[in-house]
């Protein structure tokens, strides 16, 4: 079971890896350029291009830059000289925060709501949580960061606009500035978690053992929270484990328009200056990121339900 | 059944029209145009002439928007339209032809999921040129594995259905049942989907704008005004709130009309209570005695308002019943014996349950009581064992904690208090080791062992009545009877009063004191269960009682069921409810509903015009108390 789920793993590991790879280096767009510049000799490019060994078919390419990869070697972008690895690491306390904190406001607003909302299903909290999860879902992160920027910086001058203070640095100021973006980016996945949650809490209501439960006389908060949440909540954690990828795509975003420097921002630099092999590496990091969080998944589902455990 | 999509429906719908029109006409709108610098004065709010005011070149904002509405919803459609050509030839294949399909297909969903699209879009669109036909072509290629998934589980859902299996079975041409059977009914749902994947790719399209990676300026995009907009934001804030306020109703428009197109499938659900406690009426109750008995049920009733109509479930139930007795309710599946335990208990489904009637312990009517008040009558009181054992015990939690929380809520005992008496429980309902069980989760116990568990939680608060619906059903034959047998000692034991409901009435005979026939939600015959077995009045009583395999039976005797079926319970035959199923039927059944009336023996109530073995109709003067 374990093993399956490994190699299977791995495989979407290499075939991400391989077409992004594959990708990148199929687009349009001479790095040579990017480094020696318009002005540059064709021999002088040509000679570049050997030291790169751009001139080798793609996939013994791949397949030294694999090799690296796999002893932690990503490679020195050419653009600013930086071995890849060490840019990544440098940035990655900043999107993992802003993603760890995103997360724990979404799951601690979404949980109760959730429950409030199933407990009638068709009432007035569910139908005001039905109400506000569209808003919610269509607000895109950009359109809502600008106006909670304009809100609570611009006009009550609560939190900072943009910028970044490490936690090392001052907790407090760390704390401001990450509230806003981590909020932006909670707001989606509040809507996409209360929903799911919602919808398999009213599924397992209507089983026989919840009926029972209300036979024994016990309350209804007793029932939902302790009888009916955890048997409902394997669509949200996987939801969780899945939204990884969704969830870099808006951390781009929120980066670009906080200011922070993290991981979206180090891709989007990339991409602007042609460094291929930062983002490269960072797709590495995100698809690397996604399995090693679906492992954990998978320990979860475990915790959540004895019947996953393997006698 | 037409549903309605409602106003929400209508009020989405006519924006992204109202937009769309605007887009394509644009240029035949008296608005300047959205290149012209200084239209107005610059960062300038709103006006009558700039109704979005101006940006900081003085450019009409309102203008811009609508340009850019061309972007956003072109992309948004083109996207959507270029997944579904890609992406519906596959899942239709992949829903229809399971299994080699459905491997490819898994395995390319775990890539894509692990493949951040929008970073990937952005390289792509950097690389290869920011413009309309790359962020389209882009968008529309990420979102082919979701429409791939989306149309697969449609047609999967479809190419089980009957008809579909019967113009297999007639060998019509896979081609011709795609097209004819299968592309009509998955419509409904990839037309759902395609506009909340225009809602998905305005937004996409925004955030690739927002980073300057869309259609380049002097094109207006929403994301790009809103990006212009942010450096001036202090000074002019309408800049950037007039494009996102439009993308917002936008976006949420195509997620309305969307999710209103998936609702018209979808069903009914309810909570753990009903939604609208109060809007319920009671259904009125007869005139009755409150007779001050163990347990009194006078003219209970629960109907279910369904799209189909009224279905009455349970029809005025009357019964009265002592300690140490036991009232066997029997009738065939859904007769409403089963629901009537829940309306009793109070335990119905909240979607459109009406009830009525009133429920006495020990006189006391207990509809009235506050909730708390309720729940401790249902803790100590009553007991509960269903039908099911598998599903009888929740899954996640352990039996131990499961046993003990009756204890520890109604009775107040500490944790090792309760774990003492729980490990007793089990013990005395025949559990070896029960020590080691309540470590145990449900799944690991058999049928026999759970069932025995929950009589144990049934029992554990010492309750004065037992509801036992079909508690053996589900078990296999040679534990049935072993499980009856504690459950009939701990009624003598205990000296409870016991109401079990089965269909089985070979179980009934033996056990019941007093017993109760229903069909379709009627009480159709009652009484002490010898005179109702001996003396059957009702024809479908005597139906049940010959449809017993009998063990003196000859072995060739050809085991009797029922002709027929059940009614309809939205369409109930006018006058006797059983009388198209009936051999003794007359044509005073097709139009009256017989009474419940009194037969030669004290307390056996039947409800019919020519009963068994009178040869007659009612005996005379004897019309029963109620109805
Ligand atoms: S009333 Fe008529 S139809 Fe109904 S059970 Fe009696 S004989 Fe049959």
């Amino acid at each position: 079971m374990i093993l399956r789920k490994v190699i299977r793993l791995l495989v979407v590991l290499g075939v991400v890896t391989f077409l992004s790879y594959v990708m990148l280096n199929l687009l349009p767009g001479d790095p040579t350029v990017q480094i020696l510049g318009m002005s540059a000799t064709e021999e002088a490019r040509e000679q570049l291009r050997q030291e790169m060994g751009l001139n080798s078919p793609l996939f013994v390419r791949y397949a030294d830059w694999l090799g690296g990869v796999v002893t932690g070697d990503l490679g020195t972008s050419y653009i600013t000289d930086i071995p890849v690895l060490e840019a990544l690491v440098d940035r990655l306390p900043v999107t993992l925060e802003l993603l760890v904190v995103a997360q724990v406001i979404s799951l601690a607003l979404a949980v109760p709501l959730a429950v409030a909302a199933a407990r009638r299903a068709g009432g007035a909290i569910d139908q005001a949580l039905t109400t506000l999860s569209f808003g919610m879902l269509s607000t895109p992160v950009f359109v809502l960061g600008v106006v909670l920027i304009l809100v609570f910086a611009v006009h009550l001058r609560m939190l900072p606009a943009t910028g970044w203070t490490p936690i090392s640095v001052d907790p407090y100021w760390n704390f401001l500035s990450v509230l806003l973006p981590s909020i932006t980016l909670a707001v989606g996945q509040l809507a996409v978690y209360s929903r799911l949650l919602r919808t398999d809490l009213i599924a397992t209501l209507q089983e026989d053992y919840i009926t029972l439960a209300r036979a024994r006389g016990l309350s209804p908060r007793r029932i939902l929270w302790r009888h009916a949440l955890r048997p409902s909540a394997i669509s949200l954690i996987t939801a969780i484990g899945l939204n990884l990828g969704g969830l870099i795509g808006g951390a781009v975003i929120i980066e670009t328009l906080f200011g922070l420097p993290g991981i979206g921002r180090l891709i989007v630099d990339s991409i602007f200056a042609r460094d291929y092999l930062t983002v490269q590496g960072g797709v590495v990091l995100i698809s690397v990121g996604y399995v090693l969080v679906n492992f954990a998944v998978d320990l979860v589902y475990a915790a959540v339900d004895p019947r996953i455990r393997r006698a | 059944m037409p549903r309605r999509l409602g106003w929400t429906f209508w009020l989405s719908a006519g924006w992204i029209g109202l937009l769309l029109l605007a887009a394509i006409f644009a240029d035949l709108l008296p608005l300047p145009r959205y290149d012209e610098t200084l239209a107005g004065a610059p960062q300038s709010g709103p006006s009558p002439a700039h109704p979005f005011g101006t940006d900081g070149l003085g450019r009409d904002m309102l203008s811009r928007v609508v340009y850019g509405a061309r972007v956003s919803l072109g992309v948004g459609i083109g996207a959507v339209l270029l997944g579904l050509v890609i992406g519906a030839p596959f899942g239709l294949i992949a829903g229809y032809r399971r299994r080699a399909a459905d491997a490819v297909i898994m395995a390319v969903n775990d890539i894509a999921l692990a493949f951040p699209a929008l970073v990937f879009a952005l390289a792509v669109v950097a690389f290869a040129g920011a413009g309309l036909s790359n962020v389209l072509i882009v968008l529309g290629v990420l979102g082919v594995p979701a429409w791939t998934r989306l149309i697969r589980g449609a047609t999967m859902a479809f190419a089980e259905r009957e008809f579909v299996v019967a113009a297999r079975a007639l060998g019509a041409r896979d081609s011709r049942i795609l097209l004819r059977e299968i592309v009509p009914n998955v419509a409904l749902p990839a037309s759902s989907y395609a506009f909340i994947g225009m809602a998905v790719a305005v937004v996409a399209e925004g955030g690739l704008a927002f980073l300057g990676l869309s259609v380049q300026a002097p094109t207006p995009t929403w994301g790009g005004l809103i990006n212009e907009g942010r450096g001036i934001m202090e000074t002019a804030p309408h800049i950037v709130l007039a494009p996102s306020f439009v993308m917002f109703l936008t976006v949420l428009s195509f997620n309305l009309v969307g999710d209103r197109l998936r609702a018209l499938t979808d069903v009914r659900q309810s909570g753990l209570e009903p939604a609208r406690p109060s809007a319920a009426t009671p259904l009125p109750t007869g005139e009755h005695e409150v007779a001050g008995t163990l347990l009194q049920v006078a003219d209970v009733r629960t109907h279910f308002e369904t799209p189909r109509g009224t279905v009455r479930a349970v029809d005025g139930v009357s019964f009265t019943l002592e300690r140490g007795r036991t009232l066997a309710v029997v009738g065939e599946s859904g007769s409403g014996k089963s629901m009537l335990i829940r309306t009793i208990l109070g335990l119905l489904p909240g979607a459109g349950a009406v009830s009525g009637g009133q429920v006495y312990l020990e006189g006391r009517e207990i509809g009235d009581l506050a909730p708390a008040e309720k729940r401790e009558i249902l803790g100590t009181r009553f007991a509960t064992v269903f039908q099911d054992p598998m599903t009888a015990l929740n899954p996640v939690r352990t039996i131990g904690t499961q046993v003990m929380e009756p204890l520890r809520v109604h009775l107040g005992m500490d944790r090792k208090r309760a774990r003492q008496e729980a490990v007793r429980l089990l013990a005395s309902v025949g559990i070896p080791e029960p020590a080691q069980v309540l470590r145990r989760y449900p799944h690991q116990l058999s049928g026999g062992m759970r069932q025995r568990v929950t009589i144990a939680m049934a029992l554990s608060c010492d309750p004065d009545v037992l509801f036992a619906d079909e508690p053996t059903t589900a078990l296999d034959v040679t534990i049935q009877d072993q499980v009856l047998r504690l459950i009939h000692r701990a009624r003598e034991e205990r000296d409870l009063a016991m109401i079990l409901v089965s269909h089985d009435l070979a179980v009934v005979s033996q056990w019941a004191d007093e017993v109760i026939v229903m069909y379709a939600g009627k009480v159709v015959e009652r009484g002490p269960a010898a005179a109702l077995f001996e003396r059957t009045r009702m024809p479908y009583t005597e139906a049940l009682l010959q449809a017993i395999p009998r063990l003196d039976d000859p072995s060739h005797h050809r085991l009797r069921v029922i002709e027929g079926r059940p009614p309809d319970p939205a369409r109930l035959p006018p006058g006797c409810r059983f009388q198209p199923r009936c051999p003794y039927a007359g044509e005073r059944c097709e139009t009256e509903e017989p009474p419940l009336v009194r037969a030669e023996t004290p307390d056996h109530l039947y409800a019919c015009w020519f009963p068994v073995g009178t040869g007659a109709g009612i005996v005379e003067g004897t019309e029963s108390r109620g109805r």
